[in-house]
């Protein structure tokens, strides 16, 4: 529907006016609700009658005020506990003996209206305490639920990562090679894991200590007895992750070094970890 | 009881839903004037005007449960109360009126039939002084406001009286109100 078309078709002063018909009416409910242009538009022409009625308002006549409030009281609309209230009065300031004859009618029942105060101040006591430990209890529960979530975010991409590794060795194209901690580090573990078909190797550190700061593993896979680098294993990487490394086409084994970060063209043998054989 | 100042038309609603007498008062202090200004402009003598103005805040008292801030604003409502209860009035008089075998208002005679009823009852004259927005508009647009607004006819009616289509009724209309909007400003 064109919007501006609809708009300067008038309908909406008409709708404002109380002029628009059952059906344009229905139709304007539906519209403005989706589109604020319309529903801006309406509130506008609403706006300007407002200012209008403004700028004819007229001097109610006095006494008015009291007879309406009669009014309402005569038709039982107001509310039974106003009771002592319902004599509308505007009392002038210079009234004295009036004031004092109203002062003189609230000392006759103090008591009653004591009681009251005092019940209403316990209730209200009450109620805010109650919000009070209320309040309390819900940051508590939003906070316990808070580290649910962020517990659960923690498992699940756990759980991501060891779908990913699982879904390697699930490949049959897949070569898993163990390789084990050397003489002096004997509980170090990681696994390497080769993709026949697309040379494709990744590795992933079961048991290793986090590298050093300024230390970096670095994978080599040795070809005829000669080391060629197969990458390093990125220093952000979630520890249980399966990194992609570098694509190996032929190997006889492979071995892990500790080296500088951003990895040697050469192993330093001296900082050998694990290696395995295929 | 001290008077309130300045309610947020949220409160001041909150306030009418439990009946209570100040916000009676903050009502009455605040709208009165300007929704006794639209009945003065329909119904036809400043005393029919005070007796709808009673029925107006009966009704805004007795029906604010039914006030929906959702679908619109409160003194919208009100207004919409008053025109509404006020042209009901005048069409029950109209009716009586006509009981009287007088001829039904019409727009052509209209001045005649007002000059006529004036010995009894204060007029629509009573009111002529009073500074009047709608006066600065453009003729033709101004009769198609006071037709609709005031009066209570339908599109359909004024085309028919003003001798013009439907259509340009309502553009007219369109175009009134925007000028309006313009003249308030100025008069803000």
């Amino acid at each position: 529907m064109d919007i501006k078309a609809y708009i300067s078709s008038g309908i909406i002063e008409s709708y404002v006016l109380g002029l628009a018909s059952e059906e344009e009416v229905s139709i304007l409910n539906c519209i403005r609700k989706n589109n604020i242009e319309v529903e801006q538009a309406i509130a506008e022409a609403e706006i300007a009658l407002e200012e209008l009625a403004d700028s004819q308002a007229m001097e109610m006549p006095m006494q008015l005020k009291q007879n309406i409030w009669d009014k309402l009281n005569a038709e039982n609309l107001v509310p039974n506990q106003d009771i002592e209230s319902t004599k509308y009065r505007e009392i002038p300031s210079d009234d004295i003996n009036e004031q004092i004859s109203i002062k003189r009618n609230n000392a006759i029942v103090p008591l009653k209206s004591y009681r009251w105060a005092i019940a209403a101040s316990l209730l209200l006591a009450i109620s805010v305490g109650a919000n009070i430990f209320m309040y309390q209890r819900n940051g508590d529960n939003q906070s316990q639920l808070d580290q649910q979530v962020s517990l659960l975010h923690k498992q699940q991409s756990k759980l991501a990562v060891l779908q990913d590794k699982w879904n390697l060795v699930q490949n049959p194209a897949i070569k898993t090679i163990p390789l084990k901690g050397v003489d002096n580090k004997p509980d170090y573990r990681a696994l390497v894991f080769w993709d026949q078909a697309s040379k494709a190797v990744y590795l992933s550190i079961e048991h290793m200590p986090v590298a050093p700061k300024g230390k970096q593993y670095q994978l080599w896979a040795m070809v005829d007895g000669k080391p060629v680098n197969a990458g390093v294993f990125p220093l952000d990487a979630n520890e249980d992750i399966a990194s992609k490394m570098l694509d190996i086409p032929t190997a006889q084994a492979f071995a892990i070094t500790l080296e500088d970060v951003g990895g040697k063209d050469a192993p330093t043998l001296s900082a050998l970890c694990v290696m395995g054989s295929i | 009881m001290s008077p309130l100042h300045n309610l947020s038309e949220e409160t001041l609603i909150l306030l009418l839903k439990k009946k209570n007498q100040q916000a009676f008062s903050y009502l009455y202090d605040h709208y009165a004037s300007a929704l006794f200004g639209v009945i003065c402009r329909i119904v036809d003598s400043s005393e029919h005007a005070e007796e709808v103005i009673q029925d107006v805040f009966v009704k805004i008292w007795r029906h604010i449960d039914l006030f929906d801030t959702e679908k619109g604003r409160l003194y919208t409502w009100m207004i919409n109360i008053a025109r509404n209860t006020a042209l009901d009035h005048r069409k029950s008089k109209a009716i009586i009126n006509e009981k009287k075998n007088q001829p039904l208002s019409n727009i052509v005679n209209r001045e005649e039939e007002q000059d006529q009823s004036q010995n009894e009852q204060h007029t629509k004259a009573d009111f002529i002084g009073f500074k009047n927005i709608l006066d600065n508009l453009k003729p033709e647009w101004r009769i198609l406001i006071e037709m609709a607004y005031y009066e209570g006819y339908t599109q359909q009616e004024i085309a028919e009286q003003l001798a013009v289509p439907l259509g340009t009724v309502k553009t007219r209309t369109r175009a009134a109100f925007l000028q309006l909007q313009q003249l308030l400003k100025e008069y803000r």
